[in-house]
């Protein structure tokens, strides 16, 4: 069971394994199914590496996921100006909130997200709430006519510091990237103990 | 059968009880597919079938459907498989063929029990774990504990060093499916409720589909395409990649079945990039299996067993396809709540398993009961009927799941929506009927098989004679 690491790339495993890894091979009759020691063909590796980026480009959240609350805090600041308080249409009124936030830097969420002042006002209270208490509105997220807290938003040191705010764009990501790689890290260590793949195994005597 | 019951173990011939759970599958695939006609003609023709009382109403009669064919038909045939080829790898005999009778016995009561319960309105609403709590605590103990002990145990007991490809998929799957069924139905047994309730009732309705169907559906063309075609399997690696991709990246992505839920976004994520990577165990299957046809692409075309687990296995492809993307928060938002998943789940259970395991019943049946299929000319009408079946219902609700998710975006008056698909609910009652008839086509040319097939001499597998009709 002693491993290698002179060849990597090829096997892990020492000559004595590889050796009786292909007696084995050879020898075994699996109810008259024989395996092949072919190496996973490049267009499928690939492939699968296209497949991860994939799953990653797709899933972003450009689309779809819940806004926090911290992207309407400044429209929610906007509606107590005499201006916007002077707008007789809510329509009116909720295009010149969206023309006085622009530059923020949730612009491109709140494209994303638009709400109307019906919207704004039942988010107002609640957000004018939270602020109140001083915790942070990017922890809170909006769901429907709520505002609460509804992610894992890290762990607190004892002082009451964060370790680590997620950004809006990584909830549950930085996991991802973990568990992928632990899986494939897995699956190359699992692969490459087998005998290398320039060896095939002779089925019913007939050399490869 | 019944009377192995009480026979002692090594009195029972063996197979008999794959044969029994063979003869089962496909008895249930028949009842279980006629319950599906019969639900598409009271959408196809509102007028002449919706009536008849709460027992014929189809909140009652759909959840029978759903749970004959998957706890009937896809899972016995299933078990089927299990008792037969099993043992074969391990070059030994199933480890007790009285488990197996009494397994398949307790399994047909306790699918009838939980079928009538359902059909007569006790259920627990619950998609894909509908049956009360005292039918799924039954179906853990009688059904999946005693089915898993057999086959853990005959392959604990194989005369063979190592362990064949199918065979780690049968071990894992038997396994995992029953920790599925006790952790999915906690909320029955403990009444748990709210987000909890739906996120374990989708955790259970997506590990039975990729912790149990998946994998043995996959696991048995694993042993059909090289038995069949005498090719060895592509790449043992291939098969590792396959295994251990279904266990990751197949066990996490519940949570993707309820993207428009307040649930943690982050598990929403992670469970959407998750369920984009099930294409990496389905790149791995499908290769494997094709790269193995090398040579042998004849038998696509001339052998029964080859066609049906190599179109299974291309379904796959599709099937993927879907399932990896329509997942994601921007294609869901669109298809969530329409027919696009009735299509899709069609695909999964009808197309792709279906004609993997179907290869399955119809190779261990001849074998085991060393018999020729009575009738080629049958097998094709139901591969033919079957394929063309399941394909129009595919395409009709796929289209109508399309009008549906329009109609759902751009706010159109329900009922509009209901006459536009209209048209494919005729086409689905259309497709969904010939699947059926082609069901009893099926048993009819098993039953002559058992009863008139020419004699397989020892030593022989069915496919290496010719027909004789």
């Amino acid at each position: 069971m002693s491993w290698i690491f002179e060849k990597p790339l090829v096997t892990l495993s020492d000559t004595k394994k590889i050796e009786s890894d292909k007696v084995l091979w050879e020898a075994e009759d699996l109810g008259g199914i024989t395996e092949d020691n072919n190496r996973v063909p490049v267009p499928i590796v690939w492939l699968v590496a296209l497949t991860v980026l994939t799953a990653f480009a797709i899933t972003f959240p450009l689309w779809g996921q819940r806004p926090t609350a911290a992207i309407y805090a400044e429209y929610v600041q906007a509606m107590d100006k005499p201006e916007i308080k002077a707008i007789q249409s809510d329509v009116a009124a909720i295009e010149r909130i969206v023309a006085m936030s622009q530059g923020s830097q949730y612009n491109a969420q709140l494209e994303r997200h638009p709400v109307t002042m019906d919207d704004l006002r039942i988010l107002k209270p609640q957000i004018e709430e939270l602020t109140k208490k001083g915790v942070d509105l990017k922890d809170y997220t909006v769901v429907g006519a709520q505002v609460v807290l509804a992610n894992f938003e890290g762990n607190f040191r004892a002082d009451g510091s964060r370790e680590r705010q997620q950004p809006w764009w990584d909830k549950g990501y930085t996991i991802d990237i973990f568990y992928l790689s632990y899986f494939f890290i897995f699956v190359v260590l699992i692969i490459k103990r087998l005998p290398p793949s320039t060896w095939q195994p002779r089925h019913g005597g007939e050399h490869k | 059968m019944l009377k192995y019951l009480f026979a002692k173990n090594e009195d029972i011939p063996a197979g008999s009880s794959a044969i029994y759970f063979g003869f089962s599958s496909i008895v249930w695939f028949v009842i279980g597919t006629g319950l599906g006609s019969f639900n598409a003609a009271k959408l196809a023709f509102p007028d002449a079938f919706v009536g008849g009382g709460e027992f014929f109403s189809f909140g009652h009669m759909r959840q029978v459907h759903v749970h004959a064919v998957i706890f009937g038909w896809i899972s016995m045939a299933f078990a089927m498989a299990m008792m037969y080829i099993t043992p074969v790898l391990g070059n030994t005999k199933l480890w007790s063929e009285k488990l197996g009778v009494w397994n398949c016995t307790l399994w047909n009561v306790g699918l009838s029990l939980g079928l009538t319960v359902l059909w007569a309105g006790m259920t627990s609403g619950r998609e894909y774990s509908d049956f009360p709590w005292f039918i799924d605590l039954y179906l853990a103990v009688a059904v999946f504990i005693p089915l898993a002990v057999n086959v853990w145990m005959t392959i604990l007991t194989r005369r063979t060093q190592g362990i064949y490809t199918t065979n780690w998929f049968f071990a894992a799957a038997t396994f995992m499916v029953i920790i599925v069924f006790i952790v999915g139905n906690l909320p029955e047994f403990f009444h748990l409720t709210g987000l909890t309730e739906a996120y374990l009732t989708w955790w259970f309705a997506h590990n039975v589909l990729g912790l149990w169907i998946t994998p043995v559906a996959a696991a048995i063309a694993y042993y059909t395409i090289p038995k069949v075609t005498g090719n060895p399997l592509y790449s043992h690696r291939i098969g590792h990649l396959h295994f251990w991709s279904v266990v990751v990246f197949y066990s996490t992505p519940a949570a993707h079945h309820l993207m428009s839920s307040p649930l943690p976004e982050w598990l929403k994520s992670f469970a959407s990039v998750e369920g984009v990577l099930i294409l990496v165990p389905a790149i791995a299957f499908v290769s494997n299996i094709l790269l193995t046809m090398q040579g042998k692409w004849n038998m696509f075309v001339e052998n029964l067993e080859v066609r049906f687990t190599v179109t299974g296995c291309l379904l796959a492809i599709p099937l993927n396809m879907q399932g990896g993307f329509q997942q994601t928060r921007a294609i869901n938002w669109y298809v969530h709540g329409t027919g696009w998943i009735v299509a899709h789940a069609h695909l999964a259970l009808l197309g792709f398993s279906t004609f993997l395991e179907g290869a399955a019943v119809y190779l261990g049946l001849q074998t085991l009961m060393k018999r020729k299929l009575y009738s080629l000319t049958l097998g094709n009408v139901h591969f033919w009927m079957l394929l063309i079946g399941f394909s129009i219902y595919w395409i009709s609700m796929t289209i109508a799941g399309l009008i549906q998710g329009a109609g759902k975006i751009y706010e159109v008056p329900y009922i509009d929506v209901v006459i536009a698909e209209h048209p494919y609910m005729i086409a689905r009652w259309l497709g969904g009927t010939m699947v059926f008839i082609s069901n009893i086509v099926w048993l009819y040319n098993m039953w002559m098989t058992a009863r008139e097939g020419t004699v397989v001499p020892a030593g022989r597998m069915p496919h290496e004679m010719a027909y004789e009709r």
